[in-house]
C-alpha cells in the first residue's frame, strides 16, 4: 500500500478544550497527485494540515508519510522525511534576504559542525555552494530569482506566498502542503500560482492544497476531500464531489439538519 | 568582499592599532583593555540574544565563570596555557545544564534561569572567601604565559586582545554566513517556519547560548590574566544589564554594532567623569535617544548613512 500512497492518515483526532476539531479523519493520498482540502471556515483543514506537518499535534490517530509513522515527531524532524509546507498566515524570516530564506530549507538535510564553520573547510564551503545553488533553482520554480538579494518584506504580498513555496520546495521535499496559497492573490497571480503547482506535480512532487476558494481548486485537484465540522464528509474526483448534496449542504447552509 | 565592505573594516583596524602611537596614559590603555573585553563578550551575547531572539542574563555570570577560574587556577600554580582550556570547560557545562531544560521552551524561561543563574554565581563569589577572596576579590593573578612568552605592559595587551577581538569577530561572521548563523535567524523570526523549514530550533538555540557562554568565558579568562585583578562587582547582575545595553545600543544582531556599543558604553561613563553625579543622567537620556532615534543601534545609523549621502 505504501507504495502507491504517499500519505496514509488514521484517526487523526485534535480537540482543543471541548471542541473537537478533528475527528477521526482518515486520508489517503496517491504518490505524485495534487489532492485538494476543502470545506467551510472552521472546518479544520488548517488543523489537519498542522497534524500532518506536527506544527500543532494531534491528540490521536496515526501518520504516515511514505511508510514511515510521524505521530508527534517533532516539525523538524517530519521535514526532514520531506514534508514541506507553506502558511496561511505568511511566516517568512523577515531578518534575512530572500535568497537566505530559502537557503534556510535548502540546509534541510545536511549537519552542519562547529569547526568546520570556524575553520571554512573546503568541504563546508562546498555545502554552501550546493545549498546556493538547491536555493536559486527553487528562486527560478516560483519566479523570483531577480528578487534573491532582497528583503521579503520588500516584496508584494502574493510574492511572499511564492517565497514561502520556494523556501519549502528547497528541501526537497516529496509531499508539498500550500495552506490558502491563494488568499489575497487577484486573478493573474492565482492563474500563475496554478501553473506553479502544475509544474511541482509535473517534477514528481504530491502537492496537498487546503482551499477556501472551491472553484480555484476544482480545475488542478486529481482528488478532492472535504471537511466539514472536523469530519471528512466526503472524497473523490471534482466533479463528484461537485455533485455531492452533502457536500453541497455543507456549503450553503442546513447544517442543523443531524443535530 | 566589496568596498563598502572592506572599507570600514579597514579602517577600524587602522584607527585600532595606531591608537597606543597617540597615547601612551596606561589608564587610557586599560580601559581600551576592557572595552575589548567587554566587546568578545557582547559578540557572545548577540549569538543568543541578538540573532536567536532569547533574552539572556547570565552573560556576565559566564564572564566572572571564565575570570575566576583563571584567578584561582593560576594562582593555585597550575600553568596559564591551562586557563582557557578549563574556562571554557566550566563556562560549556553551566551553559548546557541551564540551557537543556530551559531553551526546549518557547517565550522568556531563560532570561528568569539566567538571572537566578548569575545571582547564584556572584553569591558563590562573595562567599566562598578562602578561595574567591570574597568581596575583596583576587589580587596579583599571574599574567599570561605561554611556555615562558607572555605580553609586558599595557600595550603589548592591548595589542594581543585587539588580535583575539579581531578573531571573535571573524567566527562570528562566519557562523552568520553558514547555515547555522541562517539556522539562529529563522529561529528567532519565526520559530515554527524554521522547524517546518527542517531546523532544529531547540538545538540551534542551545548551540547559539553555548557559543556565547565560551565567548564570555574566554573574555572572563583574558581578563583576568591580562587585568590581573577580578572582583564580583565586575560581574554582578548591573554588569549583565550593561552587556545586554551595550548590545541594544550598538545594535543587536550587527557585528560591528556589537563593538561599537561595548567599546561607547565601557569608555563613555569614564568621559563624562567629570560631569560627577550628573554623567548617568547623561548617560541615561543618551541611551534613552539611542533606542527611540535609532531602534536598530549605532550600526544601523551607520549603514543608513551611504543612502543619505546618495540621496543627495
Amino acid at each position: 500500500m505504501t507504495d502507491q500512497t504517499i500519505i496514509t492518515a488514521r484517526g487523526v483526532t485534535r480537540r482543543f478544550g471541548g471542541l473537537v476539531a478533528l475527528d477521526s479523519v482518515d486520508l489517503d493520498v496517491p504518490h505524485g497527485i495534487v489532492q485538494a482540502i476543502i470545506g467551510p471556515n472552521g472546518s479544520g483543514k488548517t488543523t489537519l494540515l498542522n497534524a500532518l506537518s506536527g506544527a500543532s499535534h494531534a491528540d490521536a490517530g496515526s501518520i504516515r508519510i511514505d511508510g514511515k509513522e510521524i505521530f508527534r515527531l517533532r516539525p523538524h524532524r517530519i521535514a526532514r522525511l520531506g514534508l514541506a509546507r507553506t502558511f496561511q498566515n505568511i511566516r517568512v524570516f523577515s531578518n534575512l534576504t530572500v535568497l537566505e530564506n530559502v537557503k534556510v530549507a535548502a540546509a534541510c538535510n545536511s549537519p552542519m559542525s562547529m569547526f568546520s564553520i570556524m575553520l571554512s573547510t573546503t568541504t563546508q564551503r562546498q555545502r554552501e555552494t550546493e545549498i546556493e545553488s538547491a536555493a536559486r533553482q527553487a528562486l527560478e520554480i516560483v519566479g523570483l530569482a531577480g528578487r534573491a538579494d532582497d528583503r521579503p518584506t520588500q516584496l508584494p504580498y502574493a510574492q511572499q506566498r511564492l517565497l514561502e513555496i520556494a523556501r519549502a520546495l528547497a528541501s526537497k521535499p516529496s509531499v508539498l502542503l500550500l495552506d490558502e496559497p491563494a488568499a489575497g492573490m487577484n486573478m493573474t497571480e492565482s492563474m500563475t500560482l496554478l501553473d506553479t503547482i502544475a509544474k511541482l506535480k509535473g517534477k514528481g512532487i504530491t502537492v496537498l492544497l487546503v482551499e477556501h476558494n472551491v472553484r480555484l481548486v476544482m480545475g488542478i485537484s486529481d482528488r478532492v476531500a472535504v471537511l466539514d465540522f472536523g469530519k471528512k464528509i466526503a472524497e473523490g474526483a471534482p466533479s463528484d464531489v461537485q455533485r455531492n448534496p452533502l457536500v453541497i449542504e455543507a456549503y450553503l447552509g442546513r447544517r442543523h439538519r443531524h443535530a | 568582499m566589496t568596498v563598502k565592505h572592506w572599507f570600514p573594516l579597514a579602517l577600524g583596524a587602522v584607527v585600532a592599532l595606531l591608537i597606543p602611537a597617540v597615547t601612551h596614559d596606561n589608564y587610557v590603555i586599560q580601559l581600551l583593555n576592557i572595552a575589548i573585553l567587554n566587546a568578545i563578550v557582547v559578540l557572545g551575547l548577540n549569538f543568543a540574544t541578538g540573532w536567536v531572539g532569547q533574552i539572556n542574563f547570565g552573560q556576565a555570570a559566564f564572564y566572572g565563570l571564565g575570570a575566576y577560574t583563571t584567578g584561582i587556577a593560576t594562582k593555585a600554580g597550575l600553568p596559564w596555557i591551562t586557563t582557557p582550556f578549563l574556562s571554557v570547560v566550566i563556562v560549556m557545562g553551566a551553559s548546557l545544564v541551564l540551557g537543556l531544560p530551559t531553551l526546549r521552551l518557547r517565550t522568556y524561561y531563560l532570561a528568569m534561569t539566567t538571572i537566578g543563574f548569575g545571582e547564584i554565581v556572584r553569591l558563590i563569589i562573595v562567599h566562598w572567601e578562602p578561595v574567591t577572596g570574597g568581596t575583596s576579590g583576587l589580587r596579583a593573578i599571574p599574567g599570561i604565559n605561554v611556555f615562558g612568552i607572555g605580553p609586558q605592559g599595557q600595550i603589548q595587551h592591548y595589542y594581543l586582545l585587539i588580535v583575539v577581538l579581531g578573531l571573535a569577530a571573524s567566527i562570528a561572521a562566519r557562523i552568520r554566513q553558514s547555515s547555522l548563523g541562517r539556522a539562529m535567524i529563522a529561529t528567532k523570526d519565526s520559530e515554527i517556519a524554521a522547524e517546518q523549514s527542517g531546523v532544529d530550533t531547540t538545538r540551534t538555540k542551545l548551540i547559539a547560548f553555548t557559543i556565547g557562554a565560551v565567548y564570555a568565558g574566554l573574555a572572563g579568562c583574558l581578563y583576568a590574566s591580562s587585568i590581573r585583578f577580578i572582583s564580583p562587582d565586575s560581574f554582578s547582575g548591573t554588569q549583565a544589564i550593561l552587556l545586554m545595553t551595550m548590545l541594544i545600543v550598538g545594535g543587536m544582531g550587527s557585528i560591528p554594532g556589537c563593538i561599537i556599543g561595548a567599546v561607547g558604553l565601557t569608555i563613555l561613563p569614564e568621559a563624562l567623569r567629570f560631569l560627577g553625579q550628573w554623567y548617568l543622567v547623561l548617560y541615561g537620556l543618551g541611551v534613552i535617544a539611542v533606542i527611540v532615534l535609532a531602534p536598530g543601534g549605532l550600526a544601523s545609523l551607520a549603514s543608513r548613512l551611504p543612502r543619505w549621502a546618495g540621496a543627495r
